[in-house]
């Protein structure tokens, strides 16, 4: 839209104050103040007179172990359940997309884990993975698979995998409304030609149907990243961390070293490492995605 | 076309301004609300208020004193407070209003950590022991014994092992509010079945754990001893109560004490039961406490009052009993659990001192016994509705038991007793040379 006059320019302007106001106080302000407490000692110490401390709390952060262990989980729980997510998602919306008939009672199925709570279903993954759960009571006692019960949640490796389960679980439907709407405005003559041609259904898939999608999935990509090192309420209900600090995610360790040791800086610190973390994983995807544009043109 | 524009615009000056008020009505009517759960905003509660009191005897304009509490606002505790203590408060002490809100327990730490760096803390503040060295070093609370003349003598009426939670660096910081300990809880059929006594002695608890375990009629396995956690409030009464430590009695170092012979053959007795399969509940998978007792997987643990009621709730017909935590070597030493009241430095002094003591006397801590509050005030924990308590096999622990180390690093020297424990018991790392390696640790944090 072109704005014509000087009074247009005020209207648009005027209309957009509030929305910039609210965004400024409650997004921009706390971001920048964050950065700045990331350079202060701020902890139970220093809780009222904060000393500027340069990079330390970086330093700090980078050189933790459990600051590792916790970055290492959430990067490979961004790895097993973004793709997890988007091959279900992506899978199912083909498959009711094929099907004449019930899509939305389909489509409203699959959404329903999206907007159950994080924390009921957290607590349910716990009651069944728990050591005296449903799924050992159905292993040993139903199905005499084994003799003992598994204590599936007592590990790292254990307690990773039932949250991330939970994550692709909770995620698929989302996906799946996401990746429906974008194959139903795929053209229908693209297919006919592709059949003309004499493409089967995976070749119409892979040379039709990805190509076509292809914003849909760097829109998910991108999304389903930033959401992957979100992942919070799942670890804190479901292990608390434990054992030992080894199944803590960076959010989850970010909260403990607020709120339960008050050392603030660090924390405004390691969100920060994030952040950027964040940033550049999203920088790389779409890089790699107009690569991929460029090659194929 | 003008005019329409211009009433577009009017229209949304008209929902600005609506929503600007809707926003700035949240932030300002905290204070009113006081009997319900408090949302954030009331962070920006009365730092203007406070600044046109004086501190005058009876001043004119009644003087409000904030006072933030984590009775739960459904309680009897919450309804005693808010009916009875504060009218009768406000009553004897005119001129003085107190606005007391209730916040959730881990909501209250966090919210008084954000508040001490915006200048908006309340007069008062009812805190977790635990949390009293903490805000001691962030330089937010009185030292009480410093700053108030008749202190002696309000801290001589109460019990000395409460008040020793109030102690940081040789000052006192607080006055003890209300306490609680955990004695032993066992599966009274069970023993009786077993034709085991109750255990008197670490021995015979140790003994009786291992008598206890196996597996039930069921098939189901059985675990002789419950600890939901491995952080100091679950383990130090097994290395207190067999003469081990964590640091020494003035906190200053650990090498010497967490290490001590006494306190690995503590642990190394927690890492063998774990070994056979007699002890749990420490994992993320374990069966929570109460269910795990009241059903009879779990046959004793340690644990606090508040366990009777979830008990009495949870399962009507168990059939359990309670005795003082075995003596070990050194005796019969549980830890020390409960609420301290204390003032910030932002506070009207004079009227927070008022209401402390007030809070602190006879009278508010027998009403306050009546719903299940230990008292401190020793007159009151004479009294008659002490007696007949459900709490009163407590009473005689608490005499005994012993605050956790009162310093400002605690929660992370915390942290790392229960990994190192977590390392000996479920992994099996080497007792000493992991005790050795957390006396390390903790002398550094005690440094700091």
């Amino acid at each position: 839209m072109e704005l014509k006059s000087k009074r247009d320019r005020l209207q648009v302007g005027l209309l957009l104050l509030p929305g910039l106001l609210v965004f400024a106080l409650f997004t921009i302000y706390p971001i920048v103040k964050l950065l700045y407490m990331s350079f202060l000692q701020w902890d139970l110490g220093s809780m009222l007179h904060q000393k500027f401390i340069g990079l330390q709390n970086y330093i700090d952060v980078l050189s933790d172990e459990t600051f590792r262990i916790a970055f290492a989980n959430t990067l490979l729980y961004t790895l097993v359940t973004v793709p997890g997510q988007m091959i279900l998602g992506l899978l199912a919306a083909v498959l009711i997309n094929a099907i004449p008939r019930f899509r939305v009672t389909f489509r409203v199925i699959y959404y329903i884990p999206v907007i159950t709570s994080w924390v009921i279903v957290s607590l349910i993954f716990r009651y069944i993975f728990n050591t005296e759960g449903m799924l050992n009571y159905v292993l040993t006692n139903v199905l005499h698979l084994t003799v003992s019960n598994i204590r599936w949640l007592d590990s790292r490796w254990g307690g990773l995998t039932v949250a991330m389960m939970l994550g692709i679980w909770k995620g698929v439907g989302w996906n799946l409304v996401v990746f429906l709407a974008a194959l139903q405005s795929v053209p229908q003559e693209l297919y006919e030609s592709a059949g003309i041609d004499g493409c089967g259904a995976f070749q119409k898939f892979f040379y039709v149907t990805l190509p076509s999608i292809k914003p849909t999935i760097l829109f998910a990509l991108v999304m389903l990243t930033i959401g992957g090192f979100n992942v919070f309420t799942s670890i804190k209900m479901i292990t608390g961390g434990k054992p030992m600090h080894q199944t803590e995610t960076v959010l989850t360790w970010m909260y403990y070293k607020a709120f339960n040791t008050g050392s603030f800086g660090y924390a405004a610190a390691l969100s920060f490492v994030v952040a950027v973390t964040l940033i550049f994983l999203a920088v790389l995807q779409f890089r790699a995605m107009k690569q991929k544009d460029a090659a194929n043109s | 076309m003008k005019q329409t524009s211009i009433k577009k615009m009017l229209a949304l000056f008209l929902i600005a301004a609506v929503m600007l008020a809707a926003f700035t009505a949240c932030a300002e009517k905290a204070p009113d609300t006081a009997q319900t759960q408090q949302p954030a905003s009331d962070a920006a509660v009365p730092a203007d208020d406070k600044a046109a009191e004086t501190s005058t005897a009876t001043p004119e304009e009644p003087v409000t004193i904030n006072f933030w509490h984590h009775y739960s606002a459904q309680s009897a505790e919450n309804e005693t407070l808010m009916n009875v203590l504060i009218p009768k408060f406000e009553e004897e002490n005119p001129g003085y209003k107190v606005n007391a809100v209730s916040h959730e327990w881990a909501d209250l730490h966090d919210k008084i950590l954000v508040s001490a760096s915006s200048n908006t803390l309340p007069d008062v503040a009812r805190l977790d022991i635990a949390w009293v060295p903490e805000f001691q070093k962030m330089n937010i609370l009185v030292p009480l014994d410093q700053q108030m003349g008749d202190f002696n003598d309000v801290a001589g009426q109460l019990l000395p092992s409460a008040m020793s939670t109030a102690v940081v660096k040789g000052s006192y910081y607080a006055l003890a509010l209300n306490t609680n300990t955990k004695i032993l809880f066992y599966n009274a059929d069970a023993l009786a079945e077993a034709g085991i006594e109750v255990p008197k002695t670490m021995d015979e608890m140790f003994a009786a754990i291992h008598a206890l375990s196996g597996t039930n009629a069921n098939g189901q396995q059985v675990w002789g001893l419950n600890e939901p956690a491995l952080a100091g409030w679950n383990v130090l009464p097994y290395i207190w109560s067999n003469g081990g430590n964590i640091t020494d009695d003035a906190c200053t170092t650990a090498t010497g004490y967490v290490n001590s012979p006494e306190t690995a053959a503590a642990v190394q007795k927690l890492v063998d039961l774990y070994a056979n399969g007699e002890f749990t509940g420490f994992n993320s998978g374990a069966i929570p406490m109460t269910d795990g007792f009241g059903t009879g997987r779990y046959m004793m643990l340690l644990e606090g009052p508040w366990k009777t009621a979830e008990l009495a709730g949870a399962y009507p017909d168990f059939n359990y009993g309670t005795s003082e935590v075995p003596a070990g070597s050194a005796g019969s030493i549980s830890v020390l659990g409960g609420e301290d009241i204390a003032m910030f430095n932002t506070a009207n002094k004079e009227g927070a001192w008022k209401f402390m003591k007030f809070m602190t006397s006879e009278y508010a801590q027998e009403e306050m016994a009546k719903c299940g509050q230990i008292p401190v005030n020793m007159t009151a924990l004479d009294s008659q509705t002490v007696k007949d308590a459900s709490f009163a096999p407590f009473l005689e622990a608490i005499t005994t038991a012993k605050a956790r180390p009162t310093v400002a690093s605690w929660s992370e020297i915390d942290n790392a007793l229960t990994v190192a424990m977590t390392d000996m018991i479920v992994n099996g790392a080497d007792v000493q040379q992991t005790l050795d390696q957390l006396a390390v640790t903790i002398d550094g944090l005690l440094a700091e």
